[in-house]
């Protein structure tokens, strides 16, 4: 068990920096040039679809809410490159800080329970799952491929529309953010409060349902 | 400015392997807790889409769309962790399966 396990380390350490490397040698291909920001993008490429992996395939509730740790944080990174400073953070704070907080919470208040063997009447369904999967991923590959998105890039780096941050220095900080939800978004940023208030009263019924339940035990 | 030494269509490959894995998580795990997680990684997908396309357009409407994102996904989750916890309170076997009491 132990000899298996290592190898399967193994198989994934080198799986992970030949993505790594391939990801980098690819995006200097594709863009003439090689630059810091592509070995970082392949870095946190690779972890957010690794960790994402992991959160999905490992069979303990625990080791997977601390795999989704790491994917948020690949994302987090994703979201610096993408000069979005502000949503990084609020990514590491919100997700990585509450919303995994919260999973971790309840999983050690419930214990780590394994999953009773019972028969599964859906199990013969699962190849459905996956080529769902398939056909969803081709079709995305066909569209992405086909679509050319390259033109807004090339413009940017004639210099004809502005780089991120070229005129607006605040460009993704919390000023900009900010403006944004007050002068153009201010009804979906009420409707926000609204569902965090929803959200906090459905908690507490539910919670108060469970306890009356049990009689207050 | 670093300009753009990644293309988009990168960002958008990443975002779509994400959502694929939590879509496939949603489908095939059983428990509920991972099926949370798995919601957690698909929403985590979009918000790279969005925010990808906000950085495209040199706008911040994605980035803010992403942050509105989040707090339903906050939202989400306090109510399915509520759910999670109350069948389990009732000493229910937490097998999405076997909830099938609402089924129609």
């Amino acid at each position: 068990m132990k000899g298996s396990s290592l190898t399967i380390g193994i198989v994934a350490t080198v799986a992970t920096i030949s993505f790594i490397v391939g990801l980098t040698l690819a995006l200097t291909l594709a863009m003439g040039a090689f630059t810091f920001e592509q070995l970082v993008f392949s870095v946190a490429a690779a972890g957010a679809i690794e960790f994402s992996i992991l959160v999905v395939a490992l069979p303990g509730t625990f080791r997977a809410t601390v795999s989704l740790i790491g994917a948020l944080l690949s994302v987090a990174v994703l979201f610096v490159l993408l000069t979005a400073p502000f949503v990084a953070v609020i990514q590491v704070i919100v997700y990585a800080g509450a919303i995994v907080v919260l999973f971790l919470f309840v999983i050690a208040y419930m214990g780590e329970r394994p999953l009773a063997a019972v028969a599964d009447p859906l199990v013969r369904w699962q190849p459905v799952a996956w080529l769902v999967i398939v056909v969803l991923a081709a079709q995305a590959l066909v569209v992405l491929l086909t679509t050319d998105l390259a033109v807004r890039d090339e413009l940017q780096e004639g210099g004809t529309v502005a780089t991120p941050g070229g005129e607006n220095p605040d460009f993704g900080g919390p000023e900009a953010i900010g403006r944004s939800f007050i002068d153009d978004y201010i009804v979906p940023f009420e409707a926000t409060s609204l569902v965090l208030l929803v959200a906090a009263v459905g908690a507490v019924l539910l919670a108060k349902r469970a306890v009356q339940l049990e009689r207050g035990r | 400015m670093s300009g753009s030494g990644v293309p988009l269509l990168a960002y958008l490959l990443v975002s779509g392997a994400m959502f694929l894995i939590g879509l496939l998580g949603v489908m095939i795990r059983r428990n509920p807790l991972m099926v949370l997680l798995a919601v957690e990684l698909m929403l985590n997908g979009a918000n790279v889409t969005l925010v990808g396309f906000s950085r495209f357009w040199d706008t911040t409407d994605g980035q803010t769309f992403a942050l509105v994102v989040m707090v339903v996904a906050a939202a989400e989750v306090v109510i399915g962790l509520g759910l999670v916890v109350a069948v389990y309170r009732q000493r229910l076997r937490l097998n999405i399966d076997e909830m099938t009491r609402l089924r129609g």
